[in-house]
């Protein structure tokens, strides 16, 4: 059982020592590429449910059947992974921020019904991986094209409220939490998949132009976007300091 | 006052009756029944919540009254709880009464009614009740909402092992609905179409998160459940006990139990009470909480303390003298004074408690990890106590404690210190024995001894001294120090006794010495060795008693005899002692060790007693022999080993085993079949004596093949069956054969040696280049057996007139027997004045020896002799057939020669000019005259020189040579 618990903390406590390396450095990594890829294989981590929601549906005793069923994400509660992919990039960004802030909160309103130590200090790694995860959206926020202009106003996730209602009692509140995880763990997979479609598009660039290939893989996407708002034509070389990677 | 009670009381009831009698005619409330009731509901709690008041009671009145209350559920006829209630109601007091639901409040209508009567004790069955009142319906569904589902109690708390009910409310009849707890389904009873009850008997902690019962629509989505949370029941604090270290506080401390496994929804708390000073703390922590002791001499003390939780109330109490509650410190200031050989005097010091207070201190003794000494010491303040019987230079730990000495109640903690004794000098004098080797005409003595134990060392030993006494001059002292830690040392002595003395030293003195005396003579020679047995657990000795005076005896072997150092030991035996074991970690099975046993004389000297060897435990042999063969014949070999040692062997050897494998598998007399592990059959030959090393297989066959093996065998087993050693007996007749050839083959090479050495003078006596007649032996010979007037012509009596020129073609195949072969050249030489000394006879010779094509053809074996048959032609073929061939043709040339006709006869060189090709030779022998390479040389007197009939034939020339010349 030990042994089980040290397996699952420990790549969420290096994984979190990964996230804070940047900000306790006090910098962002200015490698377009190098920050997507850490974006991707974080989201991957984190879409695992193993690292929470198996946890949280053991501790609260929903692993039965005709219970564990009910455990499913309550449609709207996250962005879905098309509307996620509809997003621009600057809006996808402030988006997966928003929502992991929130989820963040609902985390914290989770850890009351969380009795054992131990299972607290893994709520606690999770907690620490997602604002690890938050730093590195800055950082990439940083390398999009107008980092400076007004943000747009993003959507927001009815769903993921920081706590439901109050009034819900012991039962509903387990369920709501439980469904809640679910929806955490689909929204990661979703944002890993975004992810990772950035990065097709940034190795499709390469192949054909490194610079222009970049800017039309921005284009493309800032177009595919909701506001359908054309960004700046302006051209990253991958590795370059603090510029717009027009992917 | 207690009369007029009574009478107001009277008073009161005959007026109730009375108004009572009233309202009945009248209808009329009577007075004081109960009005104004409300209901209300907790449905965290399932509690009904009831508030109301007394009809017409005066503000200043107080009346003891009961209340009956009853409570229907779902209809009014079906009461399920009536209660009396009673209590002192004073004017316009608003009363409440609480009862708890076993069934969820919202499950169910409640109707609730009461009425009232004045409580008098003395005859309760003669109360007369108020009316009921109306009946109060408390229906919590109207307010539920309008989801499909609910269940409840939400959120319950519950003890393991209580009763629960659990119900659903389902807004659809249609709905089929199942329950479950923990995934089992519930069976429930169906309190109306739309409400289900389940009773949950005995329930069980499952988690500290609560169980889990939900409820849901068969053919639907909606789920709805609650969350039990059910607690371990709150264990009643045990050990509980208090006491003080410093007079100032108290601390307690007990054993809460179990946990309740609910902490976060079911917090408990533990409360102290002092029911003396009436003083109540709320403790901090869960196992132990401080009390500070009040300033006045309060001695005794009543503790409550309090376990609660929201569902249980755990009391446990304690009553005691704080005298007896005292725990002290633990002592400092722990010190050794005074600390000499034997003795040292320990101090300390205790916290004060008081000054009436009288401590018992126990203070233990260390050595050698082991407690050696225990004391018992009253203190008052400071402790002191002598610790004597110590070791000299040992080392020691000495603890103490301290109670309370009137009331003990528990031991202080150890504090410990360490300390050392003072050296004194050594008590044991060293245990010496010595080794005596003589080497050339000195006896080499190496001195051992055994290191001091540390209670006979009493200190470091520093050095040893050793004092070498010539016995025979008393005056010749020799002094040696030899530095510990070495425990040996090898002094070179002449033949003479000695008497050493060895000495241990340590900083502070001397021990008694140790005295050897060594003799010239070790004597160790004569004495026989016999074998012991050995066990595991060593080797049992036994000697004989000596007569005389012995002061003892020593056993002497080394622990590793393989090793050249061999480490030497030897045990001290007492004169009265004739037997022993010797065991020792270092013995090894398969190691021989030797034992010698001494008896000491009253001078001190050793001399040897017995010897004794043997094996802690025998093993087979290991190694088998590295054996030679030899004497190989067609019927026997040998073989030897004699190199094979069987001390080193790993058991007595006992003998030998010779195993013989032959193709005929027959064994003789003396050998044994035996078949051995790869199922090979063999003779075996058994050799009994260890020093027999050499054995003679015989009775062998001829060209036959054998393999043998020879390995030891002692009473554990015989060596390993390695590797047979083959080998072929040679046939009867080679040897003989051997015997004849190798002499001949001997003297023809002793001959060809000698014929090359003197082949000079082989030649010149045989076959010269240039015949010198002076030199012949045949010439000699003949002449001095058969013709004594031959003589030898002088050259300078010869005249040359005519020098014969032969030309002969080479090469030219003809036949030797062609007429035209060979066309004599004769020169004519007319003599010279100078070289001509007067007239003689003319020698005229032609020399084919230096005509190349004869030269060449030395094999050529042709005798142009006519009496001679060519079958001898094939035998002269080497150069001594044909020197006898020579010899014997220059006998008969000169044989046939009559004497009156020559005086002289020369003898020419074979020449043949054919090859040696054999089958070339012609079948006819050639006619004498014909074969002209090959001519009779002879001198003539002039008168003869003219060729004649014969020499025609014969290709004779003659030549005049001057001596010594030779001319071609």
């Amino acid at each position: 059982m030990q042994a089980q618990l040290l397996w699952r903390t420990l790549p969420s406590l290096v994984l979190g020592l990964l996230f804070l390396s940047m900000p306790a450095m006090g910098s962002c990594s200015d490698k377009y590429p190098e920050l997507l890829g850490q974006l991707q294989k974080q989201a991957d981590f984190m879409q695992h449910t193993n690292t929470l929601l198996d946890l949280y549906i053991r501790s609260q005793g929903l692993d039965k059947n005709g219970l564990k069923e009910h455990c499913r994400e309550r449609p709207g509660a996250f962005p879905s992974k098309d509307a996620l992919q509809r997003l621009s990039r600057r809006v996808f960004l402030r988006t997966l921020d928003t929502t992991l802030g929130q989820v963040l909160l609902r985390l914290a309103a989770l850890e009351q019904d969380i009795p054992k130590a131990q299972d607290l200090e893994m709520l606690s790694g999770v907690k620490l991986n997602i604002r690890g995860f938050k730093n590195n959206i800055h950082c990439m926020a940083q390398l999009l094209p107008g980092s400076s202009e007004t943000t747009e106003p993003t959507p927001t996730s009815p769903g993921a409220s920081p706590s439901p209602t109050p009034t819900l009692d012991t039962f509903q509140r387990r369920l709501e939490g439980c469904r809640f995880l679910h929806g955490y763990h689909r929204f990661m997979r979703s944002v890993g998949q975004v992810f990772r479609e950035w990065g097709k598009s940034l190795s499709r660039s390469r192949r054909h132009s490194p610079h222009q290939g970049l800017l039309k893989g921005a284009r493309r996407m800032q177009l595919s976007g909701r506001n359908k708002r054309l960004m700046p034509r302006v051209q990253l070389a991958p590795g370059s300091h603090r510029g717009a990677p027009g992917g | 006052m207690a009369v007029f009670s009574v009478f107001q009381t009277t008073f009161f009831l005959a007026l109730l009756s009375l108004r009572t009698l009233q309202s009945e005619v009248l209808s009329e409330p009577l007075p004081w029944a109960p009005e104004s009731l409300k209901v209300s509901i907790n449905s965290t709690h399932q509690c009904l919540h009831l508030q109301w008041s007394v009809h017409n009671l005066a503000y200043h009145q107080e009346l003891k009254m009961v209340f009956q209350i009853e409570i229907s559920r779902i209809k009014t006829s079906n009461v399920i709880w009536v209660e009396n209630y009673s209590t002192t109601v004073k004017g316009n007091q608003l009363l409440h009464w609480s009862w708890e639901s076993q069934l969820p409040l919202e499950c169910a209508k409640h109707f609730i009614r009461m009425r009232s009567a004045v409580d008098d004790a003395t005859t309760p069955e003669q109360r007369f009740w108020s009316n009921w009142s109306s009946w109060e319906e408390v229906d919590v569904q109207n307010s539920l909402g309008h989801e499909p589902l609910f269940v409840f109690p939400k959120d319950k708390l519950v003890e393991e092992g209580s009763n629960v009910t659990i119900c659903y409310v389902s807004r659809s009849q249609q709905n089929n609905i199942s329950c479950y707890l923990e995934g089992v389904r519930m069976q429930g009873q169906q309190l109306d179409p739309n409400v289900s009850m389940f009773n949950l008997h005995n329930v069980a902690f499952i988690r500290e998160t609560g169980t889990n019962i939900y409820c849901k629509v068969d053919r639907g989505d909606d789920i709805k459940g609650i969350v039990l949370f059910v607690s371990k029941i709150l264990e009643e604090p045990k050990d509980f006990s208090c006491e003080t270290r410093d007079f100032q506080t108290l601390s307690c401390t007990w054993d809460p139990g179990r946990d309740t496994g609910l902490l976060k929804q079911l917090p408990q708390s533990y409360t102290l009470f002092e029911s003396f000073s009436g003083k109540k703390t709320l403790c901090k922590h869960k196992g132990w909480c401080n009390w500070q002791v009040a300033p006045e001499s309060q001695e005794m003390y009543n503790f409550t303390l309090t376990a609660e939780n929201y569902l249980r109330k755990r009391s446990v109490h304690i009553l005691f003298n704080l005298t007896h509650r005292v725990h002290p410190m633990a002592p400092f200031n722990v010190l050794f004074k005074d600390v000499s050989v034997t003795n040292a005097t320990m101090t300390w010091k205790v916290h004060s408690t008081g000054n009436y207070y009288t401590l018992l201190c126990q203070v233990e003794l260390y050595g050698e990890g082991k407690v050696i000494q225990k004391h018992n010491v009253s203190v008052k303040v400071n402790g002191e106590l002598v610790l004597s019987g110590l070791e000299p230079d040992t080392e020691y730990s000495a603890q103490v404690r301290c109670a309370n000495a009137n009331h003990f109640w528990k031991w202080s903690e150890w504090t410990r210190q360490n300390f050392t004794t003072v050296e004194a000098a050594p008590s044991e004098a060293p245990d010496v024995w010595r080794n005596v080797k003589s080497v050339q005409g000195y006896c080499v003595v190496t001195l051992f001894w055994k290191p001091l134990s540390r209670l006979q060392a009493n200190g470091e030993i520093l050095f040893y001294n050793i004092v070498v006494e010539d016995l025979d001059r008393p005056s010749g002292l020799q002094l040696l120090s030899v530095p510990a830690p070495a425990n040996r040392t090898e002094l070179t002595l002449d033949q003479r006794a000695y008497q050493i003395h060895v000495t241990a030293n340590n900083s502070v003195g001397t021990s008694p010495a140790s005295v050897l005396v060594v003799s010239g003579d070790p004597g160790d020679e004569e004495v026989e060795e016999e074998r012991v047995k050995g066990t595991e657990d060593g080797f049992s000795l036994s000697w004989k008693p000596q007569p005389g005076n012995i002061t003892g005896y020593i056993v002497e072997w080394c622990d590793r005899p393989r090793d050249p150092l061999c480490d030497l030991q030897w045990k001290h035996l007492g004169p009265n002692t004739t037997s022993t074991v010797i065991s020792s970690d270092a013995f090894r099975p398969g190691v021989r060790y030797n034992f010698r046993i001494y008896g000491i004389s009253t001078e001190m000297v050793p001399y040897l007693l017995e010897k004794k060897t043997g094996y802690s435990q025998e093993l087979a042999p290991s190694d088998n022999p590295r054996v030679v063969m030899s004497n190989l014949t067609s019927h026997s070999f040998t073989l030897s080993w004699k190199d094979y040692s069987t001390e080193s062997q790993p058991s007595f050897i006992r003998g030998y085993h010779v195993y013989l494998k032959s193709k005929a598998g027959q064994c003789h007399p003396g050998s044994e079949k035996a078949v051995l592990s790869d199922d090979s059959v063999c003779c075996k030959y058994k050799i009994d004596d260890p020093k027999q090393k050499m054995f003679v297989v015989g009775n062998l066959q001829p060209e036959s093949f054998y393999e043998f093996l020879v390995t030891p065998y002692s009473a554990v087993g015989e060596g390993p069956h390695g590797a047979f050693t083959k080998v072929t007996t040679p046939d009867e007749y080679s040897p003989m054969l051997i015997r004849i050839i190798l002499p001949m083959i001997f003297c023809i090479l002793l001959i060809m040696i000698l014929c090359y050495l003197k082949s000079q003078w082989m030649k010149e006596k045989c076959y010269p280049d240039i015949p010198d007649p002076y030199k012949s032996s045949v010439l000699s010979l003949i002449k001095s057996k058969e013709n004594p007037r031959l003589t030898i012509m002088n050259i300078k009596d010869c005249v040359p007139d005519t020098i014969e020129v032969v030309n002969k073609h080479e090469g030219t195949g003809k036949s030797p027997t062609e007429p035209e072969a060979a066309k004599p050249t004769y020169l004519y030489l007319l003599p010279a004045e100078e070289s001509y000394s007067g007239p003689g006879p003319c020698i005229c010779f032609e020399n084919f020896t230096y005509n190349q094509a004869a030269s060449d053809s030395a094999s050529c074996g042709h005798v142009p002799v006519p009496t001679k048959a060519p079958s001898q032609l094939g035998l002269l073929t080497s150069s001594e057939n044909l020197l006898t061939a020579l010899e014997k043709n220059c006998m008969n040339s000169l044989e046939e020669i009559p004497a009156g006709e020559s005086s002289l006869n020369y003898v020419s060189q074979v020449a043949s000019p054919v090859s040696g090709d054999k089958s070339s030779l012609p079948t006819n022998p050639p006619q004498p005259e014909l074969c002209s390479e090959y001519k009779m040389q002879m001198a003539i007197p002039l008168g003869l020189a003219a060729p004649s009939s014969s020499g025609s034939s014969s290709l004779s020339s003659i030549t005049l040579l001057d001596e010594g010349e030779h001319y071609h």
